[in-house]
């Protein structure tokens, strides 16, 4: 989950989250150079006392400023492009879990070995334990396995809703009637928040998503984490 | 038309870089929509003949324009047959 007063990403879970921190942090410079070279020149030309009022055109300038910006812009384009064939790769995912959203919980189907299905609700605050944080957890925490490609499916039963987890770089709509797909590899374990990112109605903001990355051991084990 | 486009060209040479990358974009996003309409999956323009062209994907067809980590050649059929 984000710290207070966080305004930069949430620190990555996944590989792909990582490429899209570097690549975050490309664009941010290329931004924060661009800017800084408009203010500079913004400055100059207010503070300067050399001024012609004849200059009809500027052959070798009109050039620059139009060869640079394009070449840069391609200079991001390419690795994004990179990165948004890299997140839409199905790498063989060990194990598939279902999602469904409903106004205002979710639901988690593990049906691959057996059938768990169960409920996720937000914990009401008057609910929480001391340290527990407000809004964001849970009941029934959706447990998954770190270091093994996680396949989602996620779908809505009433209404569009959004299933996301910052930190593992996933924001997948849940589209009722369209089962849309999602895969994930985590790297380490922890417990990963999320909140639901589709306006869905009243309780919009209150249908959090927590993930409990375990050991992929552990996760073998089998449902010891029932209700 | 291109002639026109010559002649603004020679007056004002600052324009060239401007029409080739412009040239360049248009182009490249006409092939891109060109690739998309003949061979995406989604895409059926003979519905009696070619219906549900997303079924007859084989597991080492790559339909992305560009794969990154996956060797699509050497993916196997894990499913039955159908």
């Amino acid at each position: 989950m984000a710290h207070p007063v966080q305004l930069g990403l949430q620190d990555a879970t996944s590989p792909v989250m990582e490429e899209l921190i570097t690549f975050h942090d490309q664009a941010l410079m290329a931004m924060f150079l661009i800017s800084f070279l408009i203010l500079y020149a913004l400055s100059s030309t207010l503070t300067t006392k050399l001024t012609n009022t004849n200059i009809t055109d500027a052959q070798e300038m009109e050039t620059i400023w139009t060869i640079l910006p394009a070449v840069i812009l391609i200079l991001i384009a390419l690795p994004s492009l990179r990165i948004l064939y890299m997140t839409d790769e199905i790498n063989n995912p060990s194990f598939t879990i279902k999602s469904i959203g409903h106004q205002w919980y979710w639901t988690y189907e593990y049906t691959d070995y057996g059938g768990l299905i169960f409920n996720s609700y937000m914990l009401p605050p008057l609910f929480l334990n001391p340290g527990d944080l407000r809004l964001l957890e849970v009941d029934n925490r959706v447990v998954l396995p770190i270091e093994a490609p996680v396949r989602m499916m996620i779908t809505s039963q009433d209404v569009l809703h959004s299933w996301t987890i910052p930190t593992l770089g996933l924001k997948t709509d849940a589209v009722p009637g369209r089962l849309n797909q999602t895969v994930f590899t985590a790297t380490r374990p922890g417990v990963y928040y999320g909140q639901c990112s589709e306006i869905c109605g009243a309780n919009h903001s209150f249908m959090p998503i927590v993930a409990e990355l375990i050991p992929l051991k552990i996760f073998e084990m089998g449902p010891v984490f029932t209700l | 038309m291109l002639h026109q486009i010559i002649g603004q060209a020679k007056k004002h040479p600052s324009l060239i870089p401007l029409l080739v990358f412009i040239g360049a974009g248009g182009t490249g996003a006409g092939l891109y929509l060109l690739r998309l309409a003949l061979f995406n999956p989604d895409v059926s323009w003979d519905g009696k003949n070619h219906p549900d062209p997303w079924n007859k994907l084989g597991p080492d067809d790559q339909y992305k324009f560009y794969s990154m980590n996956v060797d699509h050649s050497k993916l196997k059929n894990e499913g039955p047959d159908f």
